[in-house]
C-alpha cells in the first residue's frame, strides 16, 4: 500500500483493519527517507533495525488488540531528545558522540503508547537559531525548494513530516522553533501551554520558554500525539499536574461560529510578504464565514519581542549551557595546559559561532553592571507584554496571526528580525499556538497561519485550528519532491 | 593605639535530610565515591532540579528557632562559576529573598548576655568533592567525587558584631547546640558538614565605620577558626600600627603553619552573574506550612538548661551537660517517667542522683568508647530502677558500680545483676551484728582508740565489715550496730 501521503489517523485505520502493518509503513518511510534525505537532509541518524523490530512488536500488539495509542505509528525525533542508550547530540559538535543515559518524560510516554522512532532530525545547535544552518552536522533544505532553508530550530523534523518521510515528529519550540519552520514546510506545527508537556530529558535551551511540540498533516493527529505526551511529570517541577487528557475530543464538528478572533493592530506596523498577506486576508475571511467575529486587538509591547527575547533566552542560554565543560562528558580539548584552558578551549573548539555569541551577551547581560539595565528590564517587559495580552483576551478568544511574515529565505540570508515576533510572543507569555497550513504562494511555496490561545487553553486552541484547517483549502495532497 | 576586632560568620550547615536537595540521591557520609549520583546532580542534558521540601522544613525551622523572620516566598537564583566540582557550573542557591530575614542569638560572654545579630539564613546546594592527592601522593590530575553535589545546606550569616575569637566560639558551639537539637544539620565538622568563613576587620578604638574586611577561608575545626581570627587581628593591627594599610581580600588558613595567606583581592573577585533561576518556579510557604514547623520545634537546649534546674534542681554543671544534647536530654527525662511511672520512689529524689550517673558513670564511660547516648547499652529504665535500688536500700552506692559495671557490658537490668551475683545488701541486723562482733574482735587497736575519744577510727572497723560481706552490708545499718556495741 502506498502509505506516503497518509496522516496518522488514517494511518492508524489501516492498522486497524489488518490492511496495513507498522512494518510495512515503517519500510516505506525508510524508502522515502532513502530517496529524499540526500537532498533536504532532514535526518542525522535512522535507526532502522531498531525501527523495524519496534515496528514488529507493534503490528502483534495491534492484532491481540492490546496496541497503545499510538501504536505503529512512525515518528521523527529532533536531536535534542534523551532516548536512553542512544546518541543525542543537539547538532552540536561538542555532544557528537554523547549516548543518552535516560529516557526523556515524552519518549518514556510515547514508547508506552507504542510509537516507533524512525531516527533523529537535524536542528540548529542546541535549538540556537531559525533555519537549521547552525548545525555542526548539515544544511537542512526545504523541501518545496531545496535552495532555501526550511526554518528552524526544528527545521529537520519539520522537514521531514513536509517532505513525508515521517508522518509526524517531535520539536522543540523556544522561540517559535516548531511553528515557523511548520509554516515553511507546509505542515502543522503546535507548541503547548509551558508547563503542559515535560521538559524531563530534553537538551534545555532556555528553561523559562522551553516547551515541547510536534509536527504533523493535520490537528487531529496532532492533538492525538499531545494527548499521549502531555501530563504531569513530578521531574519538571514547571509541568502542571494534569491527568489524562483526550484533545480529539470534539475536534471533528468543531466550528467557529462565535469565536472571537484577535487581529493585532500591530501587524500593520511590519513589512509583511505580500503572498503572506494575501494568503492571511483569504484565510480571515474563511474565519469569518465560518461565523466567527473578527475585531482588531492592540498590543503594543510587539515591538519589545525581539530585544526582550533575545536578553532573557541568551542570559538562560549563558547558564544552561556552562556545563558543557569538557569535565564529565562531552568533548573535552586535548590542548587544554591548565584548568581554565582546557574550559576555553574545549569549549572555543566544539560549540559553534551562534552559541558562542550567544553565550557572550548572556553573560554581559547578567553581569553585576547590566543587571539592571538589561535582564530585570527585560523581564518587567515580559510582564507587560503579558499583561496586554491577557487584557487583550478579554475581548477575544484567540489570537490570529501569520506564522512569520516572511517567505523562507534562500541559505546564506537572513529573515527579517519581527518576521516571527507574532508567534515568539507564546513563548513570552507561556501560551499554545499552532500553525497551520492554508496556501500555497505563486511560487508553490507553503504559507502558514498561527492561532494563538489563552494560556492552557490548548483544548480550544485546537478545536479553532481544526474548524479552521476543514475550510483553509490547503491541498494536503500536494507533495514537494 | 587601642584597636578593637569586629567579626563577622558565614557558616554552611549540611542539612539532615535522607535524600540531596535537589534529586533524590542518598546524603550518606562516606559512601564509596561517585555511587550517589544521578542525572540531575551530575547534570546531564535535559536533566532538572526538583526541589526536596524537607530541606525546606530544616532551614525554616532553623529560622523560627532563632527568631527569624520567614520570607513566604521561596526563591532560587543561580550562582554562575566554573569549577568542576560544580556539574552545572553555576550553583543554585537563594539571593533575595533567603527564606529567613533578621534573627539573633543570644550568647553568655563572661557571665554576661550578649545578642548577635543574624542577617539571613538562605537554602542553597553543596559542591562534590575534589581529590588531589592520594595519602601522601600528589597526584598529577584531580579525582572527582560527586556524592556531596547537591547535598542541602543552609549558610546562615551574622552582623558584624562578634567582637573575639572567643565571642565566636561560643557563638558557633550555641548554634551548633541549637541546630542539632532541630535535627536540621550534624553540623560534624569533621565530616564538613559545618564550614565557617569568618570576616575580619580591626578598627581604632571609638572609630565608627568598619575597618577594611578580610575573608578567611578554610577553617574546619573551631579551634582553627579561634587560632585564625587571633592571628588575622593581630596582623591587621601590626599592619596599621605600623603605617600599613589594609586591602579587601581573601585570606587562606594555614593550620600547620598557623598563620593566613592572601588569595585573591576585591579586584579579583568574581561577578557571580546571579539570576532567579527558572527551572524551580517561585512559590509561597502558606502559614499553616509555617506554623506547624513551629509546633514542631522542641524546646532549645537553653530553656531545657534552666527548667532543668528549676524543676530537678539540678547543678548548673549537670543540666549543662544533660541538655548538651536532646538526646541526652530525652534520655534523662525517659528515666524520671520510669521512675514515675514505678512509684516506688519519687522524683524529686531521684532526679539528681539519676542526673548524677548520667554525667559521671554513663557519660564517662560512653566518651571512653566513643558511643552516642542512643547507642547505649544501658537503658533510660534500667538505669532509673539502678538509681531506685540504690535509694531503696536494697544495695549500697558502691555495689551499685559493680552492678553498673555489668549493665553497661552485659545490657541486663540491675534487678537481674543482683540476683544473679547475689549483690542484694544485707540489712539484717542479727547477721550484720555477728559480722561487727567478729570486726571489732579483730581490731583491738582501732577499738581503744575509738574508746579513746577517736571517732574516726570507727572507720576501719566498718571497713572491716563492708570487706566482711563482700561489700553487701548496709553501711548506715553497720555505722548505727558498731555505735551502739562500742558505747562506753
Amino acid at each position: 500500500m502506498e502509505t506516503i501521503n497518509l496522516t496518522i489517523e488514517e494511518m492508524q485505520k489501516e492498522f486497524a483493519k489488518g490492511a496495513l502493518t507498522s512494518v510495512e509503513a515503517v519500510k516505506n518511510c525508510y524508502k522515502r527517507i532513502d530517496a529524499v534525505n540526500p537532498k533536504v537532509k532532514s535526518f542525522l541518524q535512522i535507526r532502522k533495525e531498531k525501527a523495524l523490530k519496534a515496528a514488529a512488536e507493534s503490528d502483534a500488539k495491534i492484532k491481540a488488540k492490546t496496541g497503545g495509542a499510538l501504536e505503529g505509528v512512525p515518528i521523527a525525533i529532533k536531536d535534542n531528545f534523551m532516548i536512553k542508550g542512544e546518541i543525542m547530540s543537539s547538532a552540536s559538535k561538542y555532544l557528537e558522540n554523547f549516548i543518552s543515559p535516560y529516557d526523556a518524560d515524552v519518549i518514556e510516554k510515547l514508547k508506552k503508547a507504542g510509537a516507533v522512532f524512525l531516527g533523529r532530525t537535524n536542528m540548529d545547535e542546541f535549538a540556537m537559531g531559525g533555519s537549521t544552518e547552525n548545525s555542526a552536522y548539515a544544511k537542512t533544505a526545504n523541501p518545496w525548494d531545496l535552495e532555501r532553508i526550511p526554518g528552524g530550530s526544528s527545521g529537520g523534523s519539520a522537514s521531514a513530516v513536509g517532505s513525508r518521510m515521517a508522518p509526524c515528529a517531535l520539536g522543540s519550540d523556544t522561540g517559535g522553533s516548531i511553528r515557523q519552520p511548520a509554516g515553511f514546510c507546509g505542515v502543522v506545527g503546535y507548541k503547548p501551554s509551558y508547563g503542559l508537556i515535560s521538559r524531563y530529558g530534553i537538551c534545555a535551551l532556555a528553561s523559562s520558554f522551553d516547551q515541547v511540540g510536534t509536527f504533523s498533516h493535520t490537528v487531529k493527529g496532532t492533538a492525538k500525539i499531545v494527548s499521549v505526551i502531555s501530563g504531569k511529570d513530578y521531574r519538571d517541577p514547571v509541568c502542571e499536574p494534569n491527568d489524562y487528557i483526550d484533545y480529539t475530543d470534539g475536534l471533528d464538528n468543531a466550528s467557529l461560529k462565535n469565536i472571537v478572533i484577535g487581529v493585532p493592530k500591530q501587524l500593520n506596523e511590519y513589512e509583511t510578504d505580500a503572498a503572506i498577506a494575501d494568503a492571511y486576508k483569504d484565510a480571515l475571511e474563511r474565519i469569518k464565514k465560518q461565523g466567527a467575529k473578527i475585531i482588531e486587538v492592540n498590543i503594543p509591547a510587539y515591538k519589545y519581542v525581539p530585544a526582550l527575547y533575545k536578553v532573557i533566552m541568551c542570559a538562560e542560554v549563558s547558564a544552561n549551557i556552562a556545563t558543557f565543560d569538557g569535565i564529565r562528558y562531552g568533548y573535552r580539548s586535548p590542548n587544554g595546559i591548565s584548568l581554565n584552558d582546557e574550559y576555553a578551549k574545549s569549549r572555543a573548539e566544539s560549540l559553534g559561532y551562534e552559541v558562542k555569541k550567544r553565550i557572550l551577551f548572556g553573560t554581559y547581560v547578567l553581569g553585576a553592571k547590566n543587571y539592571y539595565r538589561c535582564y530585570h528590564q527585560a523581564q518587567r517587559v515580559r510582564t507587560l507584554l503579558i499583561n496586554q495580552i491577557e487584557e487583550a483576551y478579554k475581548q477575544c478568544d484567540m489570537i490570529f496571526t501569520p506564522a512569520s511574515l516572511q517567505m523562507p529565505v534562500k541559505f546564506g540570508e537572513s529573515l527579517r528580525e519581527e518576521s516571527d515576533i507574532f508567534i515568539m510572543a507564546a513563548n513570552l507569555a507561556g501560551l499554545p499556538g499552532i500553525t497551520v497550513p492554508c496556501a500555497f504562494s505563486p511560487k508553490n511555496a507553503p504559507i502558514g497561519v498561527h492561532f494563538l490561545a489563552k494560556r492552557l487553553d490548548d483544548a480550544n486552541l485546537f478545536k479553532a485550528a481544526a474548524a479552521y484547517e476543514k475550510v483553509a483549502g490547503f491541498d494536503n495532497s500536494k507533495l514537494p519532491m | 593605639m587601642d584597636f578593637e576586632t569586629t567579626i563577622g560568620l558565614e557558616v554552611h550547615m549540611q542539612i539532615k535530610t535522607k535524600s540531596k536537595v535537589f534529586c533524590e540521591c542518598s546524603t550518606e557520609f562516606g559512601a564509596e565515591p561517585n555511587t550517589h549520583i544521578c542525572v540531575i546532580c551530575t547534570s546531564q542534558p535535559g536533566a532538572i532540579p526538583i526541589l526536596n521540601r524537607k530541606a525546606v522544613e530544616a532551614v525554616v525551622k532553623t529560622g523560627l528557632a532563632l527568631g527569624f523572620t520567614i520570607n513566604k516566598q521561596c526563591t532560587f537564583a543561580r550562582k554562575q562559576y566554573f569549577y568542576p566540582d560544580i556539574p552545572k557550573d553555576y550553583q543554585i542557591t537563594q539571593s533575595e529573598p533567603p527564606l529567613c530575614s533578621k534573627g539573633k542569638l543570644a550568647i553568655k560572654i563572661d557571665g554576661q548576655e550578649k545578642i548577635i545579630n543574624i542577617t539571613r539564613i538562605h537554602l542553597e546546594e553543596d559542591a562534590g568533592k575534589l581529590i588531589h592527592e592520594i595519602g601522601s601522593r600528589k597526584l598529577d590530575y584531580s579525582l572527582l567525587d560527586l556524592n556531596r553535589a547537591s547535598v542541602g545546606l543552609m549558610e546562615l550569616v551574622t552582623e558584624p558584631e562578634i567582637s573575639s575569637a572567643d565571642e565566636a566560639v561560643v557563638f558557633l558551639n550555641e548554634l551548633r547546640d541549637i541546630v542539632r537539637y532541630l535535627g536540621a544539620s550534624d553540623c560534624s565538622m569533621e565530616e564538613g558538614k559545618m564550614r565557617c568563613d569568618v570576616n575580619v576587620s580591626v578598627r581604632p578604638k571609638g572609630q565608627k565605620e568598619l575597618g577594611t574586611r578580610v575573608e578567611i577561608k578554610n577553617m574546619n575545626t573551631i579551634s582553627g577558626i579561634h587560632a585564625a581570627i587571633v592571628y588575622e587581628s593581630q596582623r591587621q593591627i601590626e599592619v596599621l600600627s605600623s603605617g600599613g594599610k589594609l586591602v579587601q581580600e581573601t585570606r587562606l588558613w594555614e593550620d600547620e603553619e598557623g598563620i593566613t595567606k592572601s588569595m585573591r583581592s576585591k579586584e579579583g573577585a568574581l561577578d557571580y552573574r546571579y539570576f532567579p533561576e527558572p527551572d524551580l518556579v517561585p512559590f509561597d510557604l502558606t502559614d499553616e506550612f509555617i506554623e506547624n514547623l513551629r509546633k514542631e520545634l522542641p524546646e532549645l537546649p537553653k530553656v531545657k538548661e534552666a527548667r532543668f534546674i528549676k524543676e530537678y534542681g539540678l547543678s548548673e554543671y549537670d543540666a549543662h551537660y544533660l541538655t548538651s544534647s536532646r538526646d541526652i536530654a530525652d534520655y534523662y527525662e525517659q528515666a524520671l517517667d520510669a521512675i514515675a511511672s514505678s512509684q516506688k520512689i519519687s522524683v524529686g529524689n531521684a532526679a539528681k542522683p539519676i542526673a548524677n550517673w548520667i554525667s559521671t558513670e554513663l557519660g564517662g564511660k560512653l566518651n571512653a568508647d566513643n558511643k552516642e547516648i542512643k547507642d547505649s547499652p544501658v537503658s533510660s529504665e534500667n538505669i532509673a530502677d539502678l538509681v531506685s535500688q540504690i535509694l531503696a536500700g536494697t544495695i549500697s552506692g558502691k555495689i551499685a558500680k559493680t552492678v553498673f559495671e555489668e549493665m553497661y557490658n552485659t545490657a541486663k537490668d540491675p534487678q537481674t545483676i543482683i540476683k544473679e551475683k547475689g549483690l542484694v545488701q544485707i540489712s539484717d541486723e542479727n547477721a550484720l551484728s555477728k559480722i561487727c562482733d567478729e570486726a571489732i574482735s579483730e581490731s583491738a587497736k582501732a577499738v581503744t582508740e575509738y574508746k579513746s575519744g577517736k571517732e574516726r577510727a570507727i572507720g576501719s572497723i566498718v571497713g572491716l565489715v563492708m570487706k566482711k560481706s563482700k561489700g553487701q552490708a548496709n553501711p548506715q545499718l553497720v555505722n548505727k550496730i558498731l555505735a551502739e556495741k562500742l558505747k562506753f
